[in-house]
This record gives C-alpha cells, structure tokens and sequence, in this order.
C-alpha cells in the first residue's frame, strides 16, 4: 500500500528526486519546495519543447486545457512489484540535486548520478540539477553537455525561471517517451504480470489464457500511459476496451485496474465541470472496482500476496473523494470496512499505513476522537517495532492525540483554550460559578484513556530518546492521576522524571507541571509593626479613620464608601520584603524534594527570594514565599516557578483552584490537600497588589530587651523605647498614642522627645522613656477565675492583650521630589507603627490588714517647749537633727510626749521570692493657715527608715498619724457635721448629709492620699502600694479622733532661766543641763508655766486645774502626805482665752522628794458651744465639758 | 451472555459517569483499555446520528475488528454506550431500557448532581444484573 493514495493518484508521473554528493539538509528543502512548485505542468508550456517525430498515439491530447501531473519523490523509492498494474508506480524519471560548492568536482557529481539512475530502471528521464556552480565548474560543465544542468548563480526569480523551462524540457521528453512506448506497446506483445499470478510453470490451458488476458493488460497499461500523458479520453477508450477484454478473460484485477483507470480519467475529463451526475457515477464504478477486487481474491496464494491492500486503497480512495460532512455516515462505513481489512493485511507496513489514512480521513471529517484512535492504533504499530526511529514516529502521532484525549501538553495550548482560562478567572473573582460551567472544564475526564495515552507517550519518548517530552509526559501522568498509580507507580514515574532531567541540561523549562499542588494559602497583611495608613491630608490627624478601630471588622459607623475600594487592595512598598503564604501539596508516595520555588511575577517588578522544600510522602506544608518590590506599579502573582526533579516550571494557583473547585463537586477524582490530611478548601481571596514609592519605616525596640517587661504589682519603671528609621525615606510627621486594655498604666511618654528628633532621617534613632506603672494584678484574677477556667495559664496573660500599645502614626514627606507631577496628586500614604509594651505584672507585696493604734508616751516639762501642740513638730525636729536622712527614725522628743499619738499599722506579706524593702512617706499639705511652721512645712514630706520584708515573710509598718491633726478646730468643718448628727436638724438632714458625708469622705482621702507606701526590691524595682481602700477602712471609724485637734491644748514649762541666769554658765549646771535636760532639782523653788492655748475659733472661759502626782500616782499636791509643796493658784483658775491664742498661768512647785512626777492639766469649759460638744461626743446640754491635757513627765533630781 | 461486554455512561459533557465490564469473558487490563478507546472514539458518530433519528436506541452504530458498539441516547443526551461480540438487538434494547429507567432514578436523587460520577453501589448491582438477564 502506499500512503496518500486519491483517484487522482493514477494521472501522477512518479518523477524520483536524489541528492548527488553532499547537500546541505536546509538547502537541498529549499531546492524541494523549488521543485514542488512544477508539480503541474500545462501541456500548452511545453508545446515548444515537444517534438512530434511520429503519429502521436495521444490522439485526443488537449494541448490547450491539459496539462502533466508530476510527483516528486524525495531520496526514490524501490520498485513496487505492482508496477506493471498501475504504470503511475513507475519511476518515470530521476532528477539529482546537486549543490556544486559542496561537491566541486563535476565529473564525479555525473559519475554518482548516472551510478544512481542504475536503480531506476524505469527511468525514461535522467537529468541532474547542479546548483551554484562556480566559474569554473560553469566552463568545465558546459563541455560535459549530457544529463547534467547547470544553474549559475542568479536571483531567486532567474533562477526559478530557469527551473521551470528545465521542467518543461523534462515533461516535454517524458510525453515523447510514453508515446515511444505505446507505440510499442501496441506493436509487440508486452508480458505484464502482477505477483498475484501463478509463479509455477503455466499449464497449457493457462498459456493460452495468458495470452488471451495480455490483450487486456495491454490495453489497461496503455490506458494509464494515456492518463499520464495528460489525455483521458484517449485513455478512457483504451479503458473501455480493457474491461471489455478483462471481464471475457475473467481478470477480474486487471478489471477492477481498469475500472479505478476509467474513473480516473472521467474525473480528469469532467474537472472544473459541476456535474451532479459525476459522483455518483464515480460511487458506483469505484464500489465495482472494490467488488472486483474481492472477487480476484484467490485462496492458494493468500499467505503470500493478496490483492487486498487494492481494495483497501480503492476504498480509502473513494472515502477520500466523498470525504465531506454531508456524506460523514458514508465515509464512515467505508473506512470501517477498510479498517476491518487491517487484520487480514499480511505487511506490518500495510497495516501501518492503512491506519494512518483512517485516521487523516477521519481528521478531515471531523471526527477527531476516531482519528485519535487510529492514530494511537498508528503508534502502537510504530512502538512493536522497536527502533528509535519508530519510536520518534510514534512520539509525534501520539501527540497528535493528546487534543482529543485532552492530555495536551501545556506547550501547545496557547491561546486557543482562552475559555477555560477564562471560567478560571471568573471563578477567582466571583467565587461562585454554575455547576455546568464546573462540569465543562473536567469535559472528557476519560482517565482510563488518558493515562494509557501519557504512559505510552512516555514510553515512546524514553525510547526515542527526548527527555523533555519524557519528562512532560510523566509528570502529566503524575499529576494527574496519582490516586489511579500505585505507590510503586508513583516512584516509577518519579524515577522517569529525574532520569530524563539527568538527560536535560541544567536550567531546561518545561510548560506542565509535575509536582507539588501549590495553592495560595494567604496574603499576609503587612505586620502591625508597618502597617500602611491612608494620609487624609484635611485633618491633622491625617490617620483617623482610615484604620479599624477597635476589635469589629465592621464598623456601623465607619464609612461605607472608603472601606469597600481599601478592602482589596494590597499595598506593597519598593524595596521592603513581602510575604505570600503558599500550601504545597505532595500527594505521592516518595519523598518529594522542591529544589526551589518562588513566586512568579510576570510584571517585572518584584524580585522573588527561591526556597527549597522537602515534603515527604503525602504531606502539605505552608511555605513563606518572600520578595522584594522594585518597581512602582501593579503586581499580579498566578504563580510558582518550581524548580523540581531538575526542571523548571510554571505552577498557576488558578489550575489547582479549578481542581479544588471539581474535586467539590466530585468531578475530580482527588483532592491533593484533602489526601495530604490539610484543611479544608478554603477561598482564598487574592487582592490587587499594588506597589508604592519608598515610606519611611519605623522599627522599634526596648531598650534591654524587647522581652516582656516584668513588673510587680504597682511597681513603676521608667522604658526605654528606640526607634529607628529603617526605611530610606525620612519621617517627617509622627505622633504617638496609645490604645489597648491598660492605658493607665503609661504614665508617661516623652511626646517631646520624639517630636523634637524630627525629621527623622534614614538610619537615625530617637530613644523614647516611657514610664510604666504596673496595674493591680487583683483584677486580672479574678477576671481569669470567672471568665476563662483552668485555660487562661499565667503564662499566656501578656499576649492576652492586657498590655496597652503604643501607636505610633509616622509619614514622609508629601511629596516624593523624583516623582512626575502626574502622580504629585497622590499623597503617600503614612504608616503606624505598633508598639505593644509585653508587660508582666507579677504578684508583688499583698496588703494583710490595717489597724489604727494609739499610743500614749508622757512629755517632759522643760524650759522650751512651748510649741503648739496641735501642730507639732516632734519628726520634724528628729528628722532635720539627725544627720543623714537614711538614719531617720520616729523620734519623739521627751519634752513633748505623744499623748493620743496613733499608730496606722499595715500589716503586709511577701509571698514573692524577693525581698522587699518598704518606705513610708507622709506628704504634709502646705497648709495655708497662719502657722509659724509653715516654712518648715515646705519640706512637705517626711521619711520612715525602710522596713525590709524577706521572701515568704510578714510585716507591719507603723505610720503615725499625728501630723493630721488640723491646727484649729473648726466649726466650717464640724457644724455641718453636728447638724447631721444632732436630731435637732431632721428638715434638711437627707441633703445635708449626703453633703456632710462627702465633704468627710474628701478630708479622710486627703488624709489618705498623703500617706505613700513605696517599696523596692532589688536594683531597679520600685513602686507603691496601692491601700488606699484598705487605710481608708481602717480610718472610718476614728477619724474624727485623728482629725480634729482636742479644743484646748496645755503645755507646761520650766521658767528656771529667768530665776537664775548665772547658774548656766556654771559648768556643772551645763553639765547637768545637758545631761539631764529639763531636769529639776528637789529642794528648790521650781517656777513654772502652764499655757493652754485654745484651739477654737471662739472665745472660752474655763477653769483651770493643775495636778501633780508621783509615781504611783498618788496625788501629791493635796493629802496628808504631800510630797510638793506649791506657790500659786493650782485650782479652779478661772481664765477666758480669745480664739487661737494662747494663756499662761505661772506657779511653783517644790519637790522635796527626787524621783518622777506627773503634772497633769485639766480645765472644765463652761458655757461650751456646739462645737465643743460634737467634739467631746456628749450629748446633754448641760454637761460641763471636761477638757484634759496629756500628762508631763518632770524629773526631779536630789542635790546630795 | 456475551464473553465480552463493555458498558458505559457518558454524559452531556462527554464525560464517563459509569463504566462497568459486564463480560463472561476473564478481565484483562489492556482489553479494558481498548474498550474504552473503541467507545470514546464511537462518540464521534453518535454525536452526528443522534440527531438523524428520533429513536433512543441507536442499534449498532460503530465496530471495530468484532467488536460493536450499541447507543442509546437518552433525551438529556446521556449516552449509554455498550461495546459487545453479540448479536443480540432486541436484548441490548431491552438492557437500554431498563438501565435508562435506573438512570433516572438516579436523576431524581435531589444529591445527585447531574453530569457527576454515578457512584451507587445499588445502580451498580441493577446493571449487573440486567446485563446478565438480557446479554
């Protein structure tokens, strides 16, 4: 059989067309295509070269229509046993191709040709084409004359002008050949014969049959000279007598010849004619011809020839002449039958060939899946061959299949599939698509087939030797279908890719994808830390509003307008690192090792940093695929560059998204994540990614470390933050907030400092204090305990989000000075900046209880203590006398005494393991009063020594609580508070005494707040104690009593200095007076002073009593047995003080005894006011008001 | 009963939504394979004789060496495909009938969704069962 058979093949002069000497491959295409151009020549053109030298035979010749069809045969081919059957078999001519640069001598050019021309016995014509020949070899080839021709260097036209008339000359001597030869066909007896007759010795009766049949061969053959001489009539006659000749002999082969000769020729004859009768003619003479053929079938020679590859080809003739869509069903049925031949063709080549006509026909048709299937049929028979050659052959049919089985290889769908791509795009921006729009792109998921294909493409391509095909087809088959490929399968497959990389240079592409699946996992929002802020350049804080605020993703009250266009959009910076969180997949048994992957930018702005993966068998993994920005402008990523198994490729996310989409709707067979045990499919949403000139960018950090700050409860420190400008754009504008839980506990934060180290240049750092204060941990726990259980470990509670942030909102300058004035109208964006303070408050001292003490120590009588009492002044004294403050201690001055001193005892724990170091202080107001100490008061705090408080350890601090005693007692302060208590006053006492209550709730935390416990720990803890509630408790009862002065106050003095200067200077006296200060001497006149001083803002008339006892406190004044004798009024002294002033009595005392007495003051207050009665909690009217002073030690020493 | 047997459903979008070998004859791999080529390249012609008639059942409408290929088309242009060595019109209608009944059946599960695979195991034991009553 031969391939490319059609009707007109009959007409077709076989012209063999042979390289002589080396010709270069590209050249000698060009010189092919130079000849195909002449495959049909009129018989008009080469009127002039033919030569009429008998009758021509041709009598029906039409020089002015007809014309010679030539075919040339690239590199001959051998003679066909079934030449004398259809003549159009015969080489009728050779033409050598010689290119002369490359073959120089000409003689030898000849030599090899005419050696050449041997082959081809059939030959009628021989002539050799020399191309380019040079000046030389045109001289020398001039002589040499026979069938050599010279073309001499010219353009292209000359040259295929030149062509042309060679062509003319060469049909015009083959026209004259074929009439030489039916001349003498028609005289002499020609012996045509076919392999189909007997080879034995003829029998007698056969001899005779023979020569009947030879007529009607004659006849036929001269028939098919006259077709190719380009006359059908004349050939039709010729025909006609041939079957009349054939059908009485009983040839039917010869017959069926004659009859595809005939139609040949009426078909020659009717061309250009519309003739609707002429198909079905050539229908039903060609459907004769194939009866015919079948009929010449003969059994005894079936195993060696058969004139079944006749019929075949006489039927994918008429196929090929009915091949339209109308007539499809037809078509069909014929090559169904052809196809059905195949089994009983004896030549494997027949077989071949047969196929590939099926399959082109059903090509044309239309019918791409049958033209598929015997095609892969073509290539199975190529693959049994098993050479390289076959296997190249079979390598393209099969991709020739790849379209209908829908395996293509990415490399050939370009642009033609832009409707997938399509549904693809319209999948990732709506999200949702018609289930039928789904189905369509998993159209014909015949796996079964698919895989046979991709595996026998593999096959072929290993065996022809082309890795990348190789390499493409196995990693189709595994990506594809590796839940269909055993695990030994799916190693197999991997083996066959790295095999084939090792076969491929380093750094080759390939357009399909092997492994892993890559689907986009997210695109992580830039971190707090440089946060993008749109600039709303009306407002001085250009920040508000464009930044969520507070912990809702919607806002009711934000904007609707804004919110929706900044949603989707991603704003990246030049030149600062990006991140994209991908999800790779790998679904197969073996180890898969990604040498690199990054992401693919096809805008040329961005620069992506590779990374190598391993993944192990069915395993996913989220990667960080980072880059950089370079370029202004939008960014799109559809994917990965994956550089795996040796080769590099291009993985889309939209393909495993259309994957993921069908493996929902089960039109997939597996879902690579799904297998790999990873979540969900989840829609990703891919924003626009834009990119922005270069912004300042800010990075903070603490000073000593950016770990959480450890406080203890209350402790305050001082942070350190610095920030520096990391970014390559100065920071002109910042400005520091703040936001989280906990805000209180920021004290301060230096604004100055920050605003005064503006602009902020590139590299440059500005250090920030922040004060902190560490909140009560009280609150937190108890919030844990009812909230969140067991869950909420200590461990985790500063990332609970207890800590206050710092915002920082920071921008560059407005205008970028390089940037074109198109773009002036855009305003960069400004940045925030988040600065999370990881504090950790640590349990610190807890507070016990808190008690109120009163202590009673009596004073000294000495020769200058006249100082107010109520204001006194004993810490003072001991404070400022000591020398170094640390040493301070509560001192209480002798002469003084404490007399209703009272103590705040805290009781406090260390359940810590630290120790602790504990400082009482107690601010003094500046009081504004008259008070002569108000300069001392300046000094406004006083200082307790510190108590220390081991680990696991109590302790009680004492705080006196004296100093709180207001100078005067004041009826501003207490009148309101009597009416409330007085029952008189029931008509406004709900209001008054809400107002009451109050004012005494401000006065006790006045008190409150002056008392500071501080405490520190270690080098650098140090903070306060937060008990104001617990002292307040404590004070509720009894804070009138620490309050408010007594009403009257007494002191008692020595008035020895102005008795008897002289003795000071003595130095005994100074001796004694130094040592025992204040002392008195028995036996001796001692003057002394009472003074009581009145404390009210009214004047009070009293009566004053003085009393002395000793140490078992026997009164000795009075009795039988006085010890102190006295000079002076000691009772019932009647005396009347103005408001805050201050009255002296003078007595004397003689102590005959040395040893210790107490003088003690008391005054009875007649006619006492309201106040002094609140004061003295009494209730009746008439009570006299019993007033009495602290007891006053007086030592008295003997004289011996 | 037929020794070989191939049955298959496409649906509208040429995709196989079932396949079932429904052979006496011993499976083998390759000869399935080759069923399945012969009855996707049948698609070819069915999709231009579909519309030449108004009758589901196609008859035999493609071969390849001795093997057949019998269609029946449904009206929502599902093709039932049987690839056969028999000649057995009238039990090969029959079969079509009665599958395509099972066929809507399965249309009417409200989970199903048209064009996706048939995955009943219940669709499967019928078709067995009618290819062995009617082939």
């Amino acid at each position: 059989m031969e391939p490319d058979v059609s009707i007109e093949t009959s007409c077709m002069i076989r012209i063999a067309v042979l390289p002589i000497g080396t010709v270069p491959p590209s050249l000698l295409r060009e010189y092919w295509s130079m000849l195909l151009r002449h495959q049909t020549i009129p018989l008009s053109a080469i009127s002039s070269f033919y030569t009429e030298h008998q009758k021509s035979p041709f009598a029906h010749q039409p020089w002015d229509s007809g014309s010679l069809r030539l075919k040339f045969v690239l590199g001959g081919s051998p003679p066909s046993p079934w030449e004398d059957f259809q003549s159009n078999r015969k080489i009728l001519a050779v033409i050598g191709v010689c290119h002369c640069p490359s073959s120089p001598d000409l003689d030898s050019v000849i030599d090899l040709f005419n050696s050449a021309c041997k082959a081809y016995s059939s030959s009628l014509v021989n002539s050799c084409f020399a191309f380019c020949p040079g000046d030389s070899q045109l001289e020398d080839g001039g002589k040499k004359g026979g069938n050599l021709r010279l073309f001499p260097p010219a353009d292209l036209q000359t040259q295929e002008f030149h062509l042309q008339t060679m062509m003319q000359d060469i049909a015009a001597s083959l026209l004259m050949e074929f009439e030489k030869w039916v001349l003498k066909a028609e005289s002499a007896g020609t012996i045509l014969k076919t392999p189909l007759d007997s080879q034995a010795t003829l029998s007698s009766e056969e001899v005779i049959k023979a020569k009947k049949r030879r007529l009607a061969r004659a006849q036929k053959t001269i028939g098919d000279y006259c077709l190719l001489a380009g006359s059908p009539v004349d050939a039709n006659a010729h025909y006609s007598t041939a079957l009349e000749l054939a059908r009485l002999t009983g040839d039917y082969f010869w017959y069926a010849g004659a009859l595809e000769g005939g139609v040949c020729a009426l078909l020659i004859d009717r061309m250009g004619l519309n003739d609707p009768g002429l198909e079905d003619g050539v229908r039903y003479q060609y459907n004769s011809a194939i009866l015919h053929y079948r009929k010449s079938f003969i059994q005894d020679n079936a195993q060696r020839v058969s004139p079944l590859s006749f019929e075949l080809e006489a039927t994918l003739k008429l196929a090929r002449f009915l091949c339209r869509r109308e007539l499809a069903r037809e078509v069909v049925d014929l090559l169904t039958n052809a196809a059905d031949g195949a089994k009983s063709l004896i030549d494997a080549s027949d077989r071949l060939i047969l196929f590939i006509e099926i399959a082109r026909l059903y090509g044309t048709l239309g019918y791409q899946r049958k033209a598929a299937f015997f095609s892969r049929q073509v290539a199975q028979l190529y693959l049994q061959q098993e050479n390289r050659v076959a296997a190249i052959s079979a390598m393209q049919v099969l991709a020739m299949t790849t379209k209908a089985y829908r395996v293509q290889s990415r490399a050939s769908i370009s642009e033609n599939t832009l409707p997938d791509k399509q549904v693809g795009s319209s999948h990732a921006d709506g999200g949702k698509v018609h289930h039928q729009s789904v189905v369509s792109l998993f159209e014909s998921q015949w796996s079964t087939l698919q895989m046979v294909v991709l595996r026998e493409i593999l096959i072929s391509a290993v065996r022809a030797g082309d890795p990348l095909a190789a390499w493409s087809a196995a990693s189709r088959l595994l990506r594809s279908y590796y839940p269909l490929i055993t695990p030994a399968g799916q190693n197999g497959l991997a083996s066959a890719l790295s095999n084939s990389a090792d076969r491929l240079p380093s750094g080759t592409r390939c357009a399909d994808p092997a492994l892993p699946f890559i689907r986009l996992y997210s695109f992580p929002l830039h971190p707090s830390q440089i946060d993008i802020v749109k600039r709303n350049l009306a407002r001085e804080d250009w920040w508000a509003g464009s930044a969520p605020s507070g912990p809702f993703i919607y806002t009711p009250f934000s904007k609707g307008e804004s919110n929706n266009s900044s949603k989707h959009e991603l704003i990246w910076v030049v030149g600062e690192p990006v991140q994209v969180l991908v999800e790779l997949a790998n679904p197969c048994g073996f180890d898969l090792r990604v040498d690199s992957i990054y992401l693919s930018v096809h805008s040329e702005n961005f620069d992506a940093f590779p990374v190598s993966v391993n993944l192990p068998p069915n395993s996913s993994k989220v990667i960080t695929l980072s880059g950089i920005p370079t370029l202004v402008g939008p960014v799109t990523i559809p994917g990965c560059i994956v550089h795996c198994f040796g080769v590099i490729t291009e993985h889309l996310f939209r393909d495993v998204d259309n994957l993921l989409l069908g493996a929902t709707q089960g039109l997939v067979l597996s879902d690579p994540f799904r297998c790999c045990g990873s979540a969900k499919l989840r829609n990703v949403f891919v924003p626009n990614i834009s990119v922005v000139p270069p912004l300042p960018l800010l990075v903070s950090h603490v000073v000593g470390g950016d770990g959480a700050i450890i406080l203890y409860e209350g402790e305050i420190r001082d942070v350190w933050i610095s920030l520096a400008n990391a970014g390559t754009v100065p920071v002109e504008q910042a400005h520091i907030s703040l936001s989280g839980k906990n805000q209180d506990s920021v004290i301060s934060v230096a604004y100055e400092t920050l605003k005064a180290s503006l602009p902020l240049n590139p590299g440059a750092e500005v250090t920030i204090p922040v004060t902190l204060k560490a909140w009560q941990l009280a609150f937190v726990d108890s919030d844990a305990a009812t909230g969140k259980s067991a869950l909420g470990s200590m461990v985790r509670q500063p990332r609970d989000g207890n800590s206050p942030t710092l915002l920082i909102h920071y921008a560059g300058p407005l205008s970028n000075s390089g940037d074109p004035p198109t773009s002036g109208s855009v305003v960069p964006p400004g940045r925030r900046l988040v600065v999370p303070l990881h504090i950790c408050v640590l349990q610190g001292l807890s507070f016990v209880k808190a008690r109120l003490l009163s202590m009673e120590i009596p004073a000294h009588v000495g020769e200058d203590l006249p100082k107010p009492v109520g204001v006194d002044d004993i810490y003072n004294e001991g404070a400022i006398g000591s020398e170094g403050k640390m040493e301070r201690l509560v001192k209480i001055d002798p002469f003084r005494g404490s007399w209703g001193l009272r103590f705040l005892e805290l009781e406090l724990s260390n359940p810590t393991d630290v120790v602790f170091d504990i400082s009482v202080s107690v601010q003094l107001e500046n009081s504004s009063n008259e008070d002569t100490l108000s300069a001392d008061q300046g000094s406004a705090e006083y200082g307790y020594p510190k108590s220390r408080i081991d680990r696991d350890c109590s302790a009680r601090v004492l705080i006196p609580l004296e100093h709180f005693k207001l100078p005067i007692l004041d009826d501003s302060f207490f009148m309101k508070d009597i009416q409330a208590d007085g029952p008189a006053s029931g008509r406004n006492s709900s209001f008054s005494e809400k107002n009451n209550k109050a004012e005494l709730n401000a006065s006790i935390k006045n008190l409150i707040s002056k008392i500071k416990v501080r405490w520190n720990s270690g080098r650098n803890s140090s903070g306060e104690l937060n008990i104001k509630d617990a002292i307040q408790a404590a004070l509720q009862t009894s804070v009138m009593d620490v309050l408010l002065p007594d009403p009257l106050t007494f002191g008692f003095r020595l008035v020895r200095s102005s008795l008897d200067p002289a003795k000071l200077d003595s130095p005994k006296e100074s001796v004694l007076s130094s040592a025992f200060k204040g002392s008195v001497l028995a036996h001796d006149m001692t003057p002394m002073e009472v003074l009581v001083r009145n404390n009210t803002k009214d004047m009070i008339k009293m009566r004053l009593s003085i009393t002395c006892r000793d140490v078992a406190g026997e009164n000795c004044i009075e009795g039988a047995k006085a010890t102190v004798l006295w000079a002076g009024v000691l009772s019932g002294i009647t005396m009347e003080i103005p408001p805050l002033q201050e009255s002296k009595h003078s007595f004397s005392l003689y102590f005959l005894v040395p040893g210790e007495y107490t003088v003690v003051a008391a005054a009875l207050i007649d006619d006492a006011n309201d106040i002094l009665r609140a004061r003295a909690r009494t209730d009746s009217p008439d009570e006299p008001i019993f007033c009495c002073g602290p007891p006053y030690n007086v030592r008295v020493i003997g004289t011996a | 009963m037929a020794t070989t047997a191939c049955f298959i459903i496409v649906s509208r979008n040429d995709i196989p939504i079932y396949e079932a070998e429904v052979g006496s004859a011993t499976k083998r791999e390759d000869a399935a394979q080759l069923h399945q080529f012969i009855l996707h390249a049948a698609l070819d012609i069915v999709q231009d004789l579909a519309w030449t008639t108004s009758a589901m059942f196609l008859k035999a409408i493609d071969r390849f060496n001795d093997l057949v290929v019998s269609v029946y088309v449904t009206a929502g242009h599902t093709r039932f495909m049987l690839l056969h060595d028999s000649r057995n019109d009238d039990g090969i209608k029959s079969f079509f009938q009665e599958v395509h009944e099972l066929y809507i059946k399965i249309l009417l599960n409200p989970l199903y969704l048209p064009g996706s695979r048939i995955t009943s195991s219940h669709f499967d034991t019928k078709v067995r069962g009618l290819a062995r009553k009617y082939l």
